[in-house]
């Protein structure tokens, strides 16, 4: 609060609060301090960048250590957000339209070919969105543009809430499909007059006559639902209807967003009026892949500056299994999370490369600030029980050194990562590993990887030791390949002029083998190693009424024994290469790693009526007053009068009688109690409270018994 | 050239209409009896006749051709057809008619608005009568599918066949599925009765058009194929269901490749009539061609039934939400105890199976089966409070443990909520069904039926009709 008059800043501290503490004891110097309430000044600022700021330093971020942060700190960490960001969106972007191009193809071809062929019917598309209505907006918005170059078509998109009646959706639908031709230079009505008579809005002759005067080739008219379960079934049934009966001069065809099946829509339809429809059906790509792809694009490629850690990427991912958060929730909730990195951390000013950060900027409150970060006391540890007793005095003591440390770590993160991904490219090219690539993802970030088989945290050794020699050449081949060519999602441009041992030793094996497989089909036998034999051919034979299990390295021919040796030292070579600590463990993470669910969950999964529950239970946790503290839960007199008839609530029944509820209410109050409230002032505060339950949807008007209320609420 | 008072329109107009429309002759020489200026014109005429049984397709041949060939009789005789179902509003009917006329009579003067019966019948005497016509002029309006006229007032149709009073020149023609008795508040209107077609008519109309030749085989033999194949269709299937000619067609092209299967495999010739039968007798006793459907390939459709399309697609918040919502609505709410808690019994009573195991005689009214009635309204509060009992027992044999998630989710039970309701999977029933979505005291039905629910049930592993008490 102290710098905020001084700086020019126009958020205070408590504006980030939960939970606004009002306290009417301050003196009144205090608020004096502040010349306008916080509110009008933050609308101000959000309205128009003000005129007499833009001569002093542009700061749209408020400067952090209680404002003791530097400004070109705050620019830089605002410049940080601004190129991290946009540059994420973009590659989202482009994958969720990627991912809708297959359905777009198939839709286009389908409505191309029903353009010629010649049924009594109306051509309709189902395509099946999936729950997620969000999604939806995306891909009609694609087929709109698709549809209109490709097949030169007119392109109508109903929604439901803007088509409550048949009147207005064919109103909207000769609107839409009279304006797109003329690509918005006549953006008002199009009056269409034909020999002087001028239609009713809801004319589809209108529509007619515009597009006999068009005289285009082919002047389709393509009517999409975009969220068809929205619409009213006898709506979609008369406009159904209506588009067949003017089927013969109009062409239409129909295109339904379903977001069920096709069977709960079909029911929903008059039987005599789905016989006038015949379609296909298309599937929009599962919501899971395309979470996947945006994960390895966004989340875990190599162009996201911040890394969401692996807890808050685990809740994201099964919160978008478990509810109906589409991926665009998804992707609000990673650009949330970028802001809160960069607006609220101080530390993140250290995601800046390539000089822009440097001694100057690191100010006394930064240095302090890595000190108390968990991942110095763990350096300082380690570098105690490595005996690098210099080490860790000067990491305590020596701030220029430890700035040193800090620009060092910048490096060290860039290796970090590309081994990280390389790892896990590696990893998902072996094809052994049937975890999906977010899985894997986010168990590298929390466990690192191993393939060791009995610790590891991707068991990967047994897969490699059964391989027969087919497969572990081409195994090689895809490990070789995943190596020169890296991987676009991920942003992973091939390494192997990195890697020349690797992409050496895996060339050498790979001939290596293949002399061995010629050789021993030459010699008739077939290539086996020691590990896949063992597994495998179980020979037992009965000699002699005794059961002889026959030793099966006995038979093991040279090239096998060679063949082994190649599998083990493919072994080893996987798990010096595929290999990666956890994410914590690097010195300053916290300053690159978000891995906090608090403000995440507060923002996009509130719980009201458990925070009502609390307010009204507990008012002394959030009113922190005095008289209340020793209450804990239970009911007090001094509690506010809407806390008192809550904790009466909660022990009533399924009708309260008022009168009841009164007396209660007064015999806690009363005048022989503590507050000691006569009955008039009493029953003001009972009115109110009573008022204040209904609003919130406690109580309501019983019908059932007079003087009486009905209680709502249950589940708390 | 009138030289009798009464002489039918040229013989081979009628002729070469029976040809195009089959079995439909005496109907053709009715109506042309009815609408020939130069026979027995009358003032209005109703034609009723259940769908598709070509009273619309026949009306408009016989005057275009009538319009086409009357004028060398001395007769100008001109029409317009008003199909009430482009109609959306009265307003609409009555303008669409005004702008026909006109064009019917090639008026080139600027149409005012039309917004009511009266000015309808302004705008017509206008047209039709103040306007000199020659002699020998007359006009025929048909009002198609009047009946199902949206928005009408109920002074319509009597209004309408008013106007041929007033205009002398008019003949108003109605088509109707089945006309009420004097539904034209007006007398003695003639009646023609379009019936629907018999066995005999369904095969001669459907034989008219055989479809190409079998391979190894004349396309003589073909069409016998394909007469004997309609009648025996006709029997299975259009005699006790589909008894349209669209629908009968629709079943013998569906049927035609399956039944020539045989054929065109070589193990039957196309003579061995009886022997095809009985090789084709499945599918003709398939029930599925006479509800076809939207989609245009059945294949597709391997028996995955809606509720697993539905349980790959909800995740599984919403799919508990759903079922907890069905229970709800079908179950009672003096059940709720038994079923759902735990309080009184260490283990929830459960009724699977039978009825009442206990020895109370059955009462004398016997109810029908909660299931097979339709779904009950619940309030929102008792299917939460039943999602919660439910989803710990469901969940635990399902997925992994969820046990910070307890606290957490009502922004997104809301959400999940908001979403079955958009996709009318649940609705909000009673008048306040614009309020608040999560006002716990509002109604709710479920909008899924048994089969889906059962599905949806089974793909997390729960048996719904154990929480279910009859």
């Amino acid at each position: 609060m102290d710098g905020n008059e001084d700086s020019g800043i126009f958020f205070e501290e408590d504006d980030h609060r939960a939970a606004y503490i009002f306290n009417a004891d301050q003196p009144l110097s205090t608020q004096k301090q502040t010349p306008r309430p916080a509110k009008r000044r933050k609308v101000a600022k959000a309205d128009a960048p003000r005129p007499h700021q833009d001569s002093s330093v542009e700061l749209a971020f408020p400067p952090l250590f209680n404002g003791a942060e530097g400004s070109d700190a705050v620019r830089l960490r605002k410049q940080l957000y601004e190129t991290a960001w946009p540059v994420l969106e973009d590659r989202i972007q482009h994958v969720l339209r990627e991912a809708n191009s297959n359905t777009l193809d198939e839709v286009t071809s389908f409505l191309q070919h029903a353009a010629e062929a010649e049924t009594g019917k109306i051509t309709a598309g189902f395509i099946i969105t999936g729950p997620s209505i969000a999604s939806q907006h995306l891909l009609f918005e694609q087929l709109g543009e698709r549809l209109r170059t490709a097949t030169r078509a007119r392109f109508v998109r109903l929604r439901a809430s803007e088509a409550p009646n048949l009147k207005a959706a064919l109103k909207k639908i000769i609107q839409d499909a009279t304006a797109s031709g003329t690509d918005g230079e006549e953006v008002g009505d199009v009056e269409i007059s034909h020999g002087g008579r001028k239609y009713l809005d809801y004319d589809l002759e209108a529509l007619h006559v515009f597009l006999q005067q068009q005289q285009q080739q082919s002047p389709r008219v393509v009517v999409a639902f975009q969220d068809s379960e929205a619409f009213e079934g006898g709506l979609l049934t008369d406009l159904i209807a209506l588009f067949h009966s003017w089927r013969d001069r109009i062409p239409f065809d129909l295109l339904f967003g379903i977001a069920t099946s096709v069977e709960l829509f079909q029911a929903r339809l008059l039987k005599s009026t789905a016989r006038q429809l015949y379609g296909a059906q298309f599937d929009v790509v599962q919501a899971d892949s395309v979470l996947e792809s945006v994960i390895k694009t966004a989340v875990a490629g190599s162009q996201a500056a911040l890394r969401i850690g692996p807890s808050l990427l685990q809740s994201w991912v099964d919160r978008h299994r478990d509810q109906v958060a589409g991926i665009q929730v998804f992707i609000s909730s990673l650009k949330y999370v970028y802001m809160c990195h960069f607006y609220a951390d101080p530390l993140s000013v250290l995601l800046a490369g390539d000089g822009r950060l440097d001694r100057k900027l690191m100010q006394p409150e930064h240095i302090e600030a890595v000190r108390t970060l968990d991942s110095f006391k763990a350096q300082v540890e380690a570098a105690v029980e490595a005996r690098q007793l210099n080490h860790a005095q000067s990491l305590l003591e020596d701030d220029d050194y430890l700035v040193a440390q800090i620009l060092e770590q910048g490096q060290k993160r860039n290796e970090y990562l590309l081994r990280l991904l390389r790892s896990l490219h590696l990893v998902a090219a072996t094809g052994l590993s049937s975890t999906s690539f977010t899985d894997l993802y986010i168990l590298a970030l929390s466990s690192g990887i191993d393939i060791d088989q009995s610790s590891g945290t991707v068991p990967l050794e047994d897969a490699v030791k059964r391989l027969r020699a087919e497969e572990f050449l081409s195994l090689i081949n895809r490990l070789l390949m995943a190596v020169q060519t890296g991987s676009s999602d991920l942003g992973l441009d091939g390494w192997e002029p990195d890697a020349e041992e690797l992409v050496g030793s895996l060339t050498d094996l790979r001939d290596e083998v293949d002399g061995l497989r010629e050789r021993s089909k030459s010699n008739g036998t077939v290539l086996k190693s020691k590990y896949s034999a063992q597994s495998r051919v179980l020979r037992t034979t009965v000699v002699a009424q005794k059961v002889q299990l026959s030793q099966d390295t006995a038979i093991m021919t040279d090239e096998d024994k060679a063949f082994t040796k190649a599998v083990d030292a493919l072994l080893d070579l996987l798990s010096e290469n595929l290999n990666c600590g956890p994410i914590d463990n690097l010195f300053l993470h916290e300053a690159w790693v978000f891995d906090s669910k608090s403000p995440y969950r507060d923002v996009f999964v509130p719980c009201p009526d458990a925070t009502f529950g609390r307010a009204l239970s507990r008012p002394h946790d959030y009113l922190a007053c005095a008289c209340c503290a020793k209450a804990n839960g239970g009911l007090a007199s001094t509690l506010p009068t809407t806390a008192i008839l809550y904790h009466l609530y909660l022990e009533a029944g399924a009708l309260i009688n008022v009168a009841d509820l009164w007396s209660a209410y007064y015999a806690l109050v009363g005048e022989e109690s503590e507050p000691g409230l006569d009955e008039r002032s009493a029953l003001v505060c009972f009115y109110r409270g009573l008022a204040e339950l209904r609003m919130m949807g406690f109580v309501k008007q019983s019908r059932k018994k007079a003087d009486h209320v009905a209680k709502l609420k249950w589940l708390f | 050239m009138r030289n009798s008072l009464f002489h039918l329109p040229d013989e081979l107009i009628l002729a070469t209409l029976s040809q195009t429309f089959p079995c439909r002759e005496a109907q053709i020489r009715a109506l042309a009896t009815l609408l020939y200026p130069g026979a027995a014109p009358c003032r209005n005429l109703v034609i009723h006749g259940t769908e598709a049984t070509g009273k619309s397709a026949i009306t408009a041949a016989l005057l275009a051709r009538l319009a086409d060939r009357t004028e060398d009789e001395g007769f100008i005789l001109s029409h317009a057809i008003v199909n009430s179902a482009e109609c959306i509003t009265a307003r609409h009917l009555y303008e669409t008619v005004v702008s026909k006329v006109a064009n019917a009579l090639s008026w080139d003067g600027a149409p005012s608005r039309c917004e009511t019966v009266s000015q309808l019948t302004v705008e017509l005497v206008k047209l039709l009568k103040y306007t000199p016509r020659p002699a020998g002029f007359h006009f025929v309006l048909v009002f198609d599918g009047i009946d199902r006229q949206r928005d009408a007032p109920h002074t319509l149709v009597p209004a309408l066949a008013r106007l041929s009073e007033i205009i002398s020149s008019l003949t108003t023609v109605f088509i109707v599925t089945s006309p009420p008795p004097r539904f034209l508040l007006t007398s003695s209107v003639p009646h023609l009765h379009f019936p629907t077609y018999t066995k005999t008519d369904f095969v001669s109309i459907v034989s008219a058009s055989p479809p190409p030749a079998l391979p190894n085989t004349s396309p003589q033999e073909t069409a016998d194929l394909w007469t004997r194949f309609t009648a025996a269709v006709h029997d299975a299937l259009a005699r006790a269901a589909s008894r349209t000619l669209p629908s009968f067609h629709h079943a013998c092209t569906a049927l035609w490749p399956r039944f020539t299967a045989p054929v065109h495999a070589g193990t039957h010739s196309p003579r061995e009539f009886s022997k095809l039968l009985i090789a084709a007798r499945v599918h003709f006793q398939n029930e599925r061609l006479l509800d076809p459907g939207v989609l245009t390939s059945t294949a597709t459709a391997t028996g995955s039934g809606a509720g697993t399309a539905l349980a790959t697609l909800l995740p599984t918040t919403p799919r508990l939400l759903l079922l907890a919502s069905y229970l709800a609505s079908h179950n009672a709410t003096k059940h709720d105890i038994t079923l759902f808690s735990t309080h009184y019994h260490g283990r929830r009573r459960r009724r699977g199976g039978g009825p009442s195991v206990g020895g109370r005689p059955r009462s004398k009214h016997r109810k029908i089966a909660r299931k097979l009635l339709g779904s009950h309204a619940f309030v929102l509060e008792r299917m939460l409070a039943i999602f919660a009992a439910v989803r710990g027992e469901w969940e635990a044999g399902n997925t992994r443990d969820h046990g910070d998630n307890k606290e957490e989710g009502h922004a997104d039970i809301g959400m999940a909520i908001a979403t079955l309701a958009s996709l009318r999977l649940l609705v909000r029933v009673g008048g306040g069904a614009t309020g608040d979505l999560m006002d716990c005291g509002g109604k709710w039905r479920v909008n899924v039926g048994w089969e889906v629910i059962r599905g949806l049930g089974r793909g997390i592993g729960v048996e719904v009709e154990d929480w279910l008490i009859e």
